[in-house]
């Protein structure tokens, strides 16, 4: 009866020795892959309000991701995410219809990013923008 | 809930059958020695390579304008990218000591004498291409030292009579180390050589498992091979000790030791693997004063250096390893205790010396 126990607590300690040389070691390897926190590129990005034209859409890496800055023909300016909420593809700009579509699955969006068709669930995310001397500032 | 999963497995594959067959029930000989659990320290370091190199791969580029960059970022800016890439650097250095000491005890104990002679052959071809993925790997850096150390070393090959300018060039894919160099010392030493090392492991292993283990000779009156050429036998050990659990212990206390010099060298002598031109990125036009290879090289080094003629350097070498690799054919006697072998065990301690002598004085000049 005392061997069993004395079996039992080799044997604690035995995988207790283990799991913490898993983690000895498992840790270095996790950290060397995880992806570096802040590598998302620039989140705020400043473009001159002339560059872009009514009914343009101008794409740019935003924060790690791709986002679009489209002038409507009424001339609002509206930024959004360019991922389509769908399967994650980028959403390509119809300058005719005015228009986003996805070429994935069909998915379609208006100016604004809300749904017009096809299977997205979502509308585009919003990104904030503000226009001061001449110069559109996104994030 | 481990022994359900045991059963569940047992029911379905017979796990229990290849447990009694390959664990509980291989026996080995009573006086098997810590030294037979060499080849399981081998493996880990291999796998450990195989692991490291893999990591590695992630964020090395294979490109003569950006390899110092990327082996740079990995020292310094990838989190533990130090640790993954000393641990391949001095691993690779560990692999081919421990290989050497694995070889020694089956020099000492006479293991390579018949029926073993092709675990011999096989495991001598297994150093000579651990040698060959070392060099390879050590060019990856693209720093002084790789690429001067692997300018000599393809050197060597042009002294082979006729063809040993077009070797050098083949081996190098130039006229000189090159970006072109990179591409394939990278090819072989990422792909084409982890493959054979490991097929010729497996056949290493699979020779093994054919001809038995082979019994120490020592602490025993009688020494003599019982091998006898008449018909296939494989050599068990009735009343041996399993290996399971009684050898698996000391593999797994020969592996902890070795990780604890391995280590120890990792975190406390990081620098051992390097020489000041490793830090350098390599400069084509700017050779180093006083380039040497790695220590396993050196005394090949210095045999070049010392005869007259390179033709004359590079023969002596490949008689000695064509002799090291026939040995089992070469000495046919059934005797296996070093002590009943004084001719042997004096040829084997003076061959050591040589190696060494030659490689503190390559060291050295």
């Amino acid at each position: 009866m005392e061997n069993e126990g004395r079996r039992k607590f080799l044997g604690v300690c035995l995988a207790g020795a283990t799991a913490a040389a898993a983690v000895a070691a498992g840790y270095p390897v996790f950290r060397y892959l995880a992806p570096k926190s802040g590598q998302g590129g620039a989140a705020k990005l400043v473009i001159p309000a002339g560059e872009l034209k009514e009914g343009d859409a101008r794409f740019f890496e935003f924060a790690g991701s791709s986002a679009v800055l489209v002038k409507t023909r009424g001339g609002e300016l509206v930024a959004l995410s360019a991922v389509c909420t769908h399967l994650g593809c980028i959403v390509q700009w119809e300058k005719e219809k005015q228009q986003f579509l996805c070429p994935c699955h069909g998915g379609l969006f208006s100016t604004e990013g809300t749904v017009l068709g096809g299977p997205p669930p979502r509308p585009l995310a919003k990104i904030p923008l503000t226009v001061t001397e001449g110069n559109i500032t996104v994030g | 809930m481990l022994k359900r999963l045991y059963r569940w497995l047992d029911l379905r594959i017979g796990v229990g059958e290849l447990v009694e067959k390959e664990l509980t029930g291989y026996l080995l000989p009573r006086n098997i020695n810590e030294w037979y659990s060499l080849g399981s320290v081998l493996l880990v370091i291999f796998a450990l390579q195989v692991i490291t190199g893999m990591l590695l791969m992630i964020y090395y580029v294979p490109d003569a304008d950006k390899a110092f960059k990327s082996v740079t970022f990995i020292m310094n800016e990838v989190p533990y990218g130090w640790l993954i890439r000393l641990c391949h650097a001095v691993g690779s250095n560990m692999m081919v000591a421990v290989l050497i000491l694995h070889m020694l005890s089956t020099l000492i104990m006479g293991s390579y004498k018949a029926p073993r002679e092709l675990n011999w052959v096989t495991g001598f071809t297994l150093l000579a291409l651990v040698q060959g993925i070392s060099l390879t790997g050590y060019l990856a850096p693209w720093s002084q030292l790789s690429f001067w150390a692997t300018t000599v070393a393809t050197n060597s090959a042009s002294a082979v009579p006729v063809l040993g300018p077009y070797l050098v060039e083949f081996l190098r894919g130039g006229k000189l180390v090159g970006p072109a160099t990179l591409g394939r010392f990278f090819a072989m030493h990422a792909a084409v050589l982890p493959v054979v090392i490991a097929a010729l492991i497996g056949a290493h292993l699979f020779i093994l498992k054919r001809t038995g283990i082979s019994a120490p000779p020592f602490g025993k009156d009688e020494t003599a091979n019982p091998f006898e050429a008449r018909d296939y036998h494989y050599q068990g050990h009735p009343g041996g000790i399993p290996f399971f659990p009684n050898f698996l212990l000391q593999d797994l206390t020969s592996i902890s030791i070795y990780f604890a010099i391995f280590l120890a060298v990792v975190f406390f002598w990081p620098n051992l693997p390097f020489t000041p031109d490793a830090f350098v990125p390599a400069d084509p036009f700017k050779t180093p004063a006083h380039i040497k290879p790695e220590w396993y090289f050196l005394a090949n080094y210095q045999t070049l250096k010392i005869f007259p003629s390179e033709l004359l350097g590079l023969s002596v070498q490949a008689a000695a390893m064509t002799f090291l690799a026939l040995l089992p054919f070469l000495d046919r006697s059934p005797e296996r205790h070093p002590l009943k072998r004084p001719v042997f065990l004096t040829l084997v301690i003076a061959g050591l010396l040589l190696w060494i002598a030659l490689s503190v004085w390559g060291h050295l000049s």
